[in-house]
């Protein structure tokens, strides 16, 4: 009834307004899971439970691509370097020294708002890692620097210095 | 040529000169030299076209795109039936003991396999024998199968999901002779041209030969031209059967086989030959033949699959397998008769072929390989930066984002759900898109409820309003004002009258009532229109446009208090944009369908490289993430803790918009974020809400293709408090109904709960904790 009502007001308040932009009825949300008309409720399937990774982990094979990584580094191939550490972070997303080391690239090649970035990405995940925070924090303020933003390098370099870095 | 010849032709000339001297000055010579000027500049001519179509690109090649390569590695989330499935998809046969590339056995939760080499950007994968074993939920072992040793990590051929191309354009996998098994090139000249490799282009023996065989058999069996006559002809000539055109196919097959050997002449054929149809796309060459009907390198064919392919050389719709078996297979017997004549095969190969199927690939249920709306994806990301020419035509490689496996889960649940529904809804529609999270990477894209099916790509062009999906932005406005707002915050859910410009506005929650005083937190997780409109308006609208753009949402807004509640419209791609926001921790991740495009020669020509930008303030970011989880924990996602672990700490959002016509989910576990939309094109109600159309996909998706656990980490300036639900006020162990959540230290905290004694953890500052 509420609806049916409020719904030509809603018209008028898009058809008065001074853009002359399409009026849009309103929209209802909130309901909590009854099953509506027509669709039979089915009981849930078995219970997905949180899956139990094995005992050894994945870090064989991120250890083998930083290996990869560090060959393009000495060769000074900073693309096949980036990438191969991308290929890291596609198995382990959650590992703040991938996301620093690829950071450090960035800045190597000479992209560094993306660099800063990273490693910001890096530290939401380093935890209670203050050195790889310390690290993050000087490649930031190497990032700034390297634009002439002294005052935000300076902030970053304070940053690292109280992490202890 | 016999020496006789020349001195007849010669002999003749002279009489013809006499005889010209002789009657007036009719002048014999200058036309017959003219001719033989013409003669030879249309030789030379014709030999200048060979030269150039064989010294340059002999083909423009489409531009071949794969899905993402499988990374094997102990650890990697993935059952044994997925693996399984992956491998069908790429033609993998299941034998009893693998002894080639491509061959796979598997006892139980144990496989044994001889992966298949590989080009990728940073070299080859070579072919290894490995040996995998899985737990319930994960790839448990990797090793080398030969030596026992732990493989730390190894990768699958990706499986090619398409190929961008021109209408009617040829298509092709280019191969080298040394690449084309020995049975084939054998077989072909047998069935084909039995004098190739005596002959010099053109064989009126091989004519005579094909005749008699022909008789012999009751049946055409051979042609009379050789294969450099065929290869000239699909090279150069039209398919018009004329005089002239098999004068041009001689003299151009005797140019050819003075400039070139035998086995050039064979590459090029064995890559040049008309194969099949496949709509608009030609099927040309032994390679893309192979891959088209068996699924595999030709260098994995089974002698009878090689017969086949070798049969439908003489009529490829005429033999088309998949139009007519028993033809084709006829064929292949006959093919396989001449290969026993011919000594190519023994009796005993002979039998064995004799009994094996036709062996064509049918896309095996739930593991379809055509994706055209994921393909559509990529053809716009591509032609933002290449020119149609080049994509047709260089022979690119273009290495995708998309996982089949989440692929397959998308497709199946989107069906499962969809089609009981159809007899009352004829006209229902589904959508969706999974990104990986932290990357941004596109990892599946359904743009309508059929798989397969291409045409309207609704995950993409579907505008369509997005209800309650809109309010974790204004949420997020909220909490960033952490000095005026927590996610305990009392909200006024009552009556609203809003008068803007003379005009009343008065939203209504779903259930038609009003809650009273609910916690922030609580008016999200319930999708409360009524507190949600009246905390925006507190924020201002503009507020809530300006966080919306700083999210990456380019979509037309309308700067109205409707905007609250979600009346604006966006595809399920620019609603996946927005949520990778909150799934990502508070970073803008821009989406990706490409990894990387690589040249003919394996070259990156172009890379789609990872980039993050923090948008939102972790501690923000972090609230809005509890918000969103509680949604599943209490609101009006809660059906999904029947199903998923509570531990798991999935998030999400419903989303139901005026009359049942949009039912909308976007949710979240630890690794990737998933965007389902049901409705109708028309736009007309179809009955469903969030939680009871697209959010029942979503679940099957995530059970599906596996959930991954979400923990996101508590930035420093989070502190956790106990809230009572009756006072809205600090908790702490006095009190009986209490919520967990997360605050930011430096801001807004709520009053002291009557019931709290001042005992209990809740009271003690934080460095005494």
């Amino acid at each position: 009834m509420m609806k049916r009502l409020v719904a030509p007001l809603f018209l008028l308040l898009g058809a008065c307004s001074s853009t002359p932009t399409r009026p849009l009825p309103p929209v209802i949300d909130g309901q909590t899971g009854e099953p509506a008309p027509g669709v039979p409720y089915e009981p849930p399937e078995q219970t997905v439970p949180v899956p139990l990774p094995p005992s050894s982990s994945s870090g064989g094979a991120v250890v083998a691509l930083l290996d990869q990584a560090e060959t393009y580094h000495r060769s000074g191939d900073s693309d096949n370097e980036a990438a191969t550490i991308e290929r890291a972070l596609r198995i382990d997303p959650k590992n703040a020294s991938l996301w620093s080391r690829l950071a450090a690239v960035r800045l190597e090649q000479g992209r560094p708002a993306q660099a800063e970035q990273l490693a910001l990405k890096s530290n939401a995940l380093a935890g209670e890692d203050n050195a790889l925070q310390a690290r993050n924090w000087r490649l930031v303020a190497r990032a700034r620097w390297s634009v002439n933003d002294g005052s935000g390098a300076r902030a970053a370099e304070k940053k690292a210095r109280d992490l202890g870095g | 040529m016999p020496p006789k010849k020349p001195t007849n032709g010669r002999r003749r000339t002279r009489k013809k000169r006499r005889r010209s001297r002789k009657s007036s000055s009719f002048p014999w010579a200058k036309i017959i030299v003219s001719v033989l000027v013409v003669v030879v500049a249309y030789v030379a001519f014709l030999d200048f076209q060979i030269y150039r179509k064989f010294e340059g690109n002999r083909w423009s090649l489409p531009a071949r795109v794969y899905a993402r390569p499988l990374e094997l590695y102990t650890g990697l989330q993935l059952s044994a039936a997925q693996f399984a499935n992956e491998l069908k998809a790429l033609g993998y046969r299941f034998v009893s003991r693998p002894r080639r590339a491509g061959e796979v056995s598997r006892n139980g939760n144990d496989f044994q396999l001889i992966s298949r080499p590989f080009d990728f950007w940073d070299g080859r994968e070579e072919s290894r024998a490995l040996r995998v074993s899985f737990t319930e939920s994960h790839l448990g072992q990797l090793k080398d199968d030969r030596s026992g040793q732990s493989v730390a990590l190894a990768r699958l051929d990706p499986l090619a999901i398409g190929s961008i191309h021109t209408a009617r354009q040829e298509d092709r996998i280019l191969l080298r002779l040394d690449e084309v098994p020995d049975t084939l090139v054998k077989a072909l000249i047998a069935v084909e041209d039995r004098g190739f490799y005596q002959h010099s282009g053109v064989s009126p023996r091989s004519v005579a030969r094909a005749l008699w065989v022909n008789l012999r058999s009751g049946r055409v069996v051979q042609g009379g031209s050789t294969l450099t006559q065929q290869l000239v002809k699909n090279f150069f000539l039209s398919n018009q059967r004329s005089l002239w055109r098999k004068i041009n196919e001689a003299i151009m097959a005797l140019l050819l086989e003075r400039r070139y050997d035998k086995n050039e002449i064979l590459e090029a054929y064995l890559n040049e030959v008309y194969l099949a149809q496949d709509g608009q796309r030609s099927i040309h060459g032994f390679g893309l033949g192979s891959r088209f009907l068996f699924q595999r390198p030709v260098g994995e064919l089974s002698t009878a699959q090689v017969a086949l392919l070798v049969g439908m050389v003489k009529g490829p719709s005429y033999y088309d397998p998949r139009r007519h078996p028993e033809r084709a297979l006829k064929r292949r017997d006959l093919v396989l008769q001449v290969m026993l004549e011919q000594g190519i095969l023994d009796r005993t190969q002979y039998q064995k072929a004799r009994n094996e199927k036709l062996g064509l690939v049918t896309a095996a249920a739930g593991t379809s390989k055509t994706f055209p709306a994921f393909l559509d994806l990529v053809r716009r990301q591509l032609r933002r930066d290449y020119n149609e020419a080049d994509l047709v035509g260089e022979g690119l490689r273009i290495f995708t984002t998309l996982d089949p496996q989440v692929q397959w889960a998308l497709q199946k649940s989107l069906d499962r759900r969809i089609r009981p529904l159809l007899k009352q809804q004829p006209d229902l529609q589904g959508a969706g898109v999974v990104t990986h999270s932290a990357n941004g990477e596109v990892l599946a894209l359904a743009g309508g409820r059929q798989a397969g099916f291409a045409g309207y790509n609704r995950a993409l062009d579907a505008q369509r309003q997005v209800g309650s999906l809109i309010k974790p932005a204004i949420y997020l406005t909220a909490l960033e004002h952490a000095e005026r707002y927590n996610l305990a915050t009392p909200l006024d859910d009552s009556v609203l009258q809003y008068e803007q410009s003379g005009q009343l506005w008065s939203p209504d929650n779903y259930d038609h009532q009003f809650h009273g005083k609910v916690m922030l937190y609580q008016a999200l997780a319930h999708s409360y229109n009524v507190a949600t409109a009246r905390l925006g308006l507190n924020l201002g609208v503009n507020s809530v446009v300006s966080t919306l753009r700083r999210l990456g949402i380019d979509a037309p807004l309308n700067p109205y208090p409707s905007l609250f509640l979600g009346a604006t419209n966006m595809s399920p791609i620019d609603v996946a944009r927005l949520y990778l926001n909150f799934a990502s921790g508070g970073f803008h991740v821009p989406l990706r369908s490409i990894r990387e495009v690589l040249d003919a020669n394996g070259k990156p020509l172009q890379r789609y490289d990872l980039s993050v930008e923090r948008v939102i303030d972790p501690a923000p970011a972090f609230l809005v993430n509890r918000a969103l989880q509680m949604v599943v924990a209490e609101g009006t996602a809660r059906a999904l803790n029947q199903r998923f672990a509570a531990a798991l700490g999935l998030a999400g959002k419903t989303g139901t918009t005026n009359d049942l016509r949009d039912s909308w989910f976007a949710g979240y576990d630890g690794e990737k974020l998933g965007v389902v939309w049901i409705g109708r094109d028309d736009n007309q109600p179809m009955g469903l809400t969030g939680s009871t159309g697209a959010m029942r996909v979503w679940s099957d998706l995530y059970a599906e293709a596996g959930v991954v656990p979400q923990q996101a980490l508590k930035p420093e300036a989070v502190v956790w408090h106990g809230v009572d639900r009756d006072s809205l006020g600090l908790a702490d162990n006095g009190c009986q109904d209490t919520v967990q959540l997360p605050f930011i230290e430096s801001g807004s905290l709520p009053a002291r709960a009557p019931c709290a004694t001042g005992g209990g953890p809740d009271w003690l500052p934080g460095w005494l904790r």
